[in-house]
């Protein structure tokens, strides 16, 4: 232990810089990793959170396909009973109007107040003192269909109060407005709820109605979304699922209320595992850091090692005070790690959660509170993978034979072959990678085209010390001519340094290939997205109840509109749409219907297959036939020509897969039936969003500006128009990725920061070689520009490196990773603009970190460096 | 009369404001005109804001183990056509009470449903004798009517025949409750139906034979302010006569000229009892520990012009309901009868009821403190 401190710890300490790049670059690692982590659960977390708090004691709920279920089929339910308690459901969400520009969203559960208290917990405070409420304000509650309960919680929030029962002013504003599709209308707060039961779900942000009131505000008169039931006897769960779901009718499900957090969990999964994946980029990029140091270091002490040795220390001795380092500098990283992964998470949680309300329809809460378990893992992953970075230097510290103590100085013996071996490991890589992007996918994740990439990326770094070489033969002397002396003089101390570089140059280069083959994809991305755009959004305006309209939305279009919509002089004609979220093989997919008719009228659909889209879809009309999605064909092996079994309120029925389309709007997979269609097997539901098609000639700004002019005081809508649609499916993308280009960011700064950190050891340890370049007649400027132009050609080499890297780690993500995880077909496309620019920024990113050794060096005073001698 | 059972709501419900507009105006009065008619009359008369069907009874299995049990269904009329076109628009409000007595084991246990007719879950039928809150229901079946509830911890299955013709209380089951004009109901009883099926107690059945009692009662509005609750009697005589009785109690401690019963004896027509006919006398007190109600429950009734003389006492003290969502108290238990009848000593059995010992706000409907939730059985 003293020996630690003497031999490990002083120089850790005595090494402020690069201790303190290398603690930055495993603190960086670890909390991206953390944040990631944790902005995950937060999607899932806020969903379950809010799940279980609304459910309640439910254990079981009745479920419909899409649409609910009819109140008619619930009137033959009543043998439900026998099992405990029945009550049916309303749920779903509102804004609530603040004031003119705040909104805030909330949940609303409408439940028949009679009979749901076995279920759910409620507390009711009524105003004015009256800890009880009274007959007159449960009444009101119970027949005013004006009537909310809102949390107490809420209401201090925003300074509301509950209406008096007694008729007495309230003592505060009374009223709350909500918006429920594109109808706002005026509630009266008629209770607060405590905080507790479903109370405390979504931060207060729950609304309690009577099932009357709510069935009708949300425009779902002659169904319910679900039927809760609490059985008497919880321990026979096996049994009453099975016994219930026996005798329901055919379209009705029974199922546990996890079972929908489950599906949500699912529809996430891929989403979620592609920004985890990213994140251990940082990470790893973190410990090539580590690798590095600890390298370093051994390369640098070897006459010390030598000593020590020679001195009778055992090489486990050794071998444990060079691990021991990693150790250390890795607890300290993990140690900075997280809190600072939790402030990230802040970030980060702001960057997914609107992706996944937009793109999933699921809930982000906040960020959840930090774990044991989190900080565990934080520690559990940083310490022992820094230990195996480090084996291998360590190792080879253990090997050093006492000799050295006696011979002096740092000899690079034993190099060639160990190149070698790295240049045959690294080409073993290459191949096995190219091997693994050919497997399918792991649980309908893309396990082995992440292994892919991963063996691409430590391909890569087992081939840098080959490639370094290599350049320093070919670019010797006279090709970096015009760089001066100083740049020869760059050359010539780099070309001696290869070993040690090769590490730094490794990880840079790593995180510049993940940048590049992100940048690559998502640029051949966003111009798919910009072509299947244009292709598919036909329509003049775009009406939907919400800037933006996910697809599971089951806000609609109220019958008003609509009339006053296609009553408009310049309106030739209104597509209505309708999305239901439904269950299908057990995932939770979208369906849709729209009027096949106008598609094929205006063109609005891209096919995969057949060769005859069109054609097809003219077929699928009056008949039960669909087109499915790419993504839903990928995920589930649906192929034009097939039967599917699509669930209808009737139960699932046999469904013809006409045609197979391009669609980019959402990964779960999208099933389209034609309206009539439609509405022979769903009955006659409100529309979730009109295309609006106008005369020839019409200007949609102006038709635009005054529709809303007529509509926007009476109704709460959003329309768009071609032009503004598609710059918002844009900006939706560019968000969505947003969090990607936000994790490569932080990898390149750790690895910018690898590369400053060699430069100082380098320089530390040439103070010799630099002070006789001094007292050979170099200026401080000549040594500085030296310095940078290292730097610079670090820079460029890794640069070169990554790039190559980068389009091959591209094609795995555009042709393995993405097909498995979202089932989507992007055409290849260069940024090429975007990469140039990328590049100038890493060069001049990395020159600058020369500036800070080259200051370093600059400071030495030649004699006092000499004088050793 | 049964009149004293939806009191409490009543009473609730016309106090609130919410109602009061409606309380009126939409509903129909009780009316002398209105001659009921059986079986016509068994159904479902929705054009008057309250209606009850009450079933009491006395049953013993073969070994002698006396049970008593009551299923009790009420629609109350919140609002006759409410605005909001959903199915769950409360219309009326659809309660039901079920208890059953446990002589041996000295308990008393009941529940309560409290509904909205919604999707049909809970309804009484306009066509025919079928009223039901969920999976407890009356209906009449091959002439016979049919009970059957059951409660986690108690169920009844009993089939009551019509044995004896129905009574019309009052004129011609017109029925006055108050001293103002339209304070009425209209109240018919079966006073004496052979029953027989099964109580079941703890997963235990028992065959059970004796008489039930069944009262049907519909009006719109039949409350003096001042009155604050009711004692009613349903004796069946070892002689075979029955007797029903009520005295309404005020506020200020005082009975209420309108008390009165109906005296049946077999073979003789029915004999109407006003308030100087007969005198109800308390006895015993039996505090509740629930609702801390203090409830009489031993009587003494005299009808001096029939030369009855009787004794009323409970078959288990602790009879009280306690609804935990309608939060309506009530003592309504099976009672033994003992006495004279001109000399000649006489037993009997049946069924009282005591209201407007304890109220308790209809608005606990949805909230019952934490520290009165009855969930133990008495």
């Amino acid at each position: 232990m003293a020996l630690f401190g003497w031999f490990i710890l002083r120089r850790v300490a005595q090494e402020r810089m690069r201790t303190g790049l290398t603690v930055a670059g495993i603190a960086l690692g670890v909390a991206v990793v953390l944040a990631i982590r944790l902005a995950n659960a937060s999607a899932l977390g806020g969903f379950a959170a809010a799940l279980d708090t609304v459910a309640g004691k439910t254990s079981l709920e009745i479920i419909g396909t899409g649409l609910g279920v009819d109140e008619q089929r619930l009137a033959q339910l009543t043998w439900l009973r026998t099992w405990g308690d029945v009550s049916p459901v309303i749920e779903g969400d509102a804004l609530a109007v603040l004031s003119p520009n705040r909104t805030e969203a909330v949940r609303v559960l409408g439940v028949d107040i009679l009979r749901d208290q076995p279920i759910r917990e409620y507390r009711l405070d009524v105003g004015a003192g009256a800890r009880q409420p009274t007959a007159q304000a449960f009444l009101g509650l119970l027949l005013d269909p004006s009537s909310v309960v809102i949390t107490e919680v809420f209401a201090r929030r925003h300074g509301l109060v509950a209406e008096p029962a007694d008729g007495s002013e309230a003592g505060g504003r009374s009223t709350l407005q909500l918006a429920m599709g594109d109808v706002s209308r005026t509630f009266r707060i008629r209770a607060l709820l405590r905080n507790q039961g479903p109370a405390r779900a979504l931060d207060g942000n729950f609304v309690l109605m009577d099932i009357a009131a709510a069935q009708w505000a949300f425009d779902r008169l002659g169904r319910v979304d679900r039927v809760d039931v609490r059985l008497a006897e919880p321990s026979r769960l096996d049994e009453a699922e099975k016994a219930i779901g026996a005798r329901l009718p055919r379209g009705l499900n029974v199922q546990r209320p996890a079972r929908r957090g489950q599906q949500v969990e699912q529809m996430l999964a891929a989403f979620q595992f592609n920004l985890a994946a990213l994140s251990y980029v940082a990470l790893l990029v973190g410990l090539f850091q580590v690798y590095n140091t600890v390298a370093t270091s051994v390369i640098a002490r070897r006459d010390e090692i030598g000593v020590l040795r020679a001195l009778g220390t055992p090489r486990r001795t050794v071998l444990a005070l060079f691990l021991g380092e990693a150790a250390a500098l890795a607890a300290l990283g993990c140690l900075a790690g997280i809190p600072l992964g939790w402030g990230l998470a802040r970030g980060a949680v702001a960057f997914t959660s609107a992706t996944v309300t937009t793109l999933y329809a699921a809930h982000a809460a906040g960020v959840p509170a930090l774990t044991w378990i989190d900080a565990a893992l934080a520690v559990g992953l940083g310490l022992p993978l820094a230990l195996i970075a480090a084996a291998a230097p360590a190792l080879e510290a253990a090997r050093v034979s006492p000799l050295c103590a006696v011979r002096g100085g740092t000899d690079d013996t034993g190099e060639t072959p160990v190149r070698k071996r790295w240049t045959a490991a690294g080409v073993a890589c290459l191949a096995a990678s190219a091997a693994s992007a050919q497997a399918g996918p792991l649980h309908g994740l893309p396990v082995f085209g992440f292994l892919s990439a991963v063996l691409i990326v430590f391909g890569l770094a087992a081939l840098v010390p080959a490639a370094l070489t290599g350049l320093a033969r070919v670019t010797g002397g006279r090709a970096l001519g015009w760089l001066g002396i100083e740049g020869r003089l760059a050359h010539a101390s780099l070309t001696g340094a290869i070993r040690r570089l090769s590490v730094s140059v490794a990880a840079l280069a790593v995180s510049l290939a993940m940048l590049v083959a992100i940048a690559v994809m998502i640029g051949s991305f966003r111009e798919t997205v910009i072509y299947w755009v244009a292709q598919t959004l036909r329509a003049d305006l775009y009406v939907a109840t919400a800037r933006r309209s996910n697809l599971d939305a089951q806000a609609t279009i109220s019958p008003s509109l609509e009339q006053a919509i296609a009553a408009d002089a310049d309106v030739d004609g209104v597509d209505r749409f309708r999305a239901l979220s439904v269950t299908f093989r057990d995932r939770l997919i979208v369906l849709g219907s729209g009027d096949f008719r106008v598609l094929l009228d205006h063109g609005a659909l891209v096919f995969k297959a057949p060769a005859d889209g069109p054609g097809a879809l003219a077929s699928a009309i009056g008949r039960d036939a669909i087109v499915v999605s790419e993504s839903l064909s990928l995920r589930f092996g649906v192929r034009v020509g097939d039967h599917i079994e699509v669930p209808t309120p009737a139960g699932p029925r046999p469904f013809h897969v006409a045609a197979v389309y391009y669609d980019y709007s959402t990964d779960r997979g999208v099933v389209v039936m034609d309206r009539a269609t439609f509405l022979r097997h769903f009955g006659d539901q409100r529309p979730t969003s009109l295309s609006v098609y106008l005369r020839s000639g019409a200007d949609a700004e102006v038709v635009r500006a005054r529709l809303m002019a007529q509509l926007a005081p009476t109704h709460r809508l959003f329309i768009h128009t071609n032009t503004t649609l598609r710059a918002e499916v844009l900006r939706i993308f560019d968000a969505t990725f947003a969090i990607t280009y936000g994790l490569e960011a932080i990898a390149i700064v750790v690895a910018v920061l690898g590369v400053t950190g060699t430069l100082v050891t380098l320089i530390l340890e040439r103070r010799r070689e630099l002070g006789t370049l001094r007292l050979v007649g170099a200026d401080l400027g000549q040594i500085r520009r030296m310095i940078v132009i290292e730097a610079g050609m670090l820079g460029a080499v890794s640069q070169a490196l990554g790039m190559a890297a980068g389009l091959a780690l591209s094609v795995v993500l555009i042709y393995v990773i993405n097909v498995q995880s979202f089932g989507w077909t992007i055409q290849f496309h260069m940024p090429v603009g975007f990469l140039l620019q990328a590049m100038a920024v890493v060069l001049v990113a990395t020159t600058l970190a020369g500036a800070y050794p080259a200051r370093l060096a600059a400071g030495f005073r030649p004699a006092d460096e000499i004088s050793t001698e | 009369m049964t009149m004293r059972r939806a009191l409490v709501l009543v009473l609730l419900l016309a106090a609130s404001p919410v109602l009061a507009a409606l309380a009126s105006d939409p509903w129909k009065q009780a009316s002398r005109d209105y001659a009921v008619r059986l079986p016509a009359d068994h159904v479902s008369h929705p054009a008057y804001r309250i209606e009850w069907w009450y079933y009491t009874g006395n049953l013993e299995t073969d070994r002698g183990r006396r049970f008593g049990y009551q299923i009790t269904f009420f629609r109350i009329g919140i609002d006759p056509s409410p605005a909001n076109p959903s199915k769950w628009s409360v219309r009326d409000l659809l309660m039901a009470h079920i208890a059953v007595t446990d002589a041996a084991g000295g308990r008393h246990l009941f529940a309560e449903r409290v509904s909205r007719a919604g999707v049909g879950w809970a309804g009484a039928s306009q066509r025919d004798l079928h009223v039901w809150n969920e999976d407890w229901e009356v209906r009449l079946e091959f002439g016979r009517h049919r009970l059957q509830a059951r409660d986690p911890r108690f169920a009844i299955d009993l089939v009551a025949s019509e044995d004896r013709r129905p009574v019309l209380h009052g004129q011609d089951g017109f029925s006055q409750k108050g001293s103002s004009v339209g304070n009425a109901t209209h109240y018919y009883s079966l006073t004496r139906m052979p029953t027989e099926g099964f109580v079941t107690l703890d997963g235990e059945r028992f065959a059970v034979k004796g008489d039930s009692w069944m009262d049907h009662e519909f009006g719109t509005s039949f409350l003096e302010s001042n009155q604050q609750g009711w004692d009613w009697f349903s004796i069946q005589l070892a002689d075979g006569a029955d007797l029903m009785m009520f005295q309404l109690r005020r506020a200020d401690g005082s009975l209420d000229p309108q008390s009165s019963g109906t005296l049946v004896r077999p073979g003789q027509p029915n004999r109407r009892l006003v308030a100087n006919d007969f005198a109800l006398t308390p006895g015993r007190i039996w505090t509740s520990p629930v609702s801390g109600a203090r409830y009489p429950v031993e009587w003494r009734v005299s009808v001096p012009d029939q030369g009855l003389d009787l004794r009323v006492r409970p078959v288990v003290d602790a009879q009280e309901l306690t609804g935990a969502r309608s939060g309506v108290s009530y003592w309504e238990g099976a009672i033994e009868v003992e006495g004279m009848r001109a000399g000649q000593p006489l037993t009997g059995r049946g069924y009282l009821e005591m209201t407007g010992y304890s109220g308790r706000a209809l608005g606990e409907l949805l909230n019952p403190p934490p520290s009165a939730t009855p969930r133990k059985a008495p």
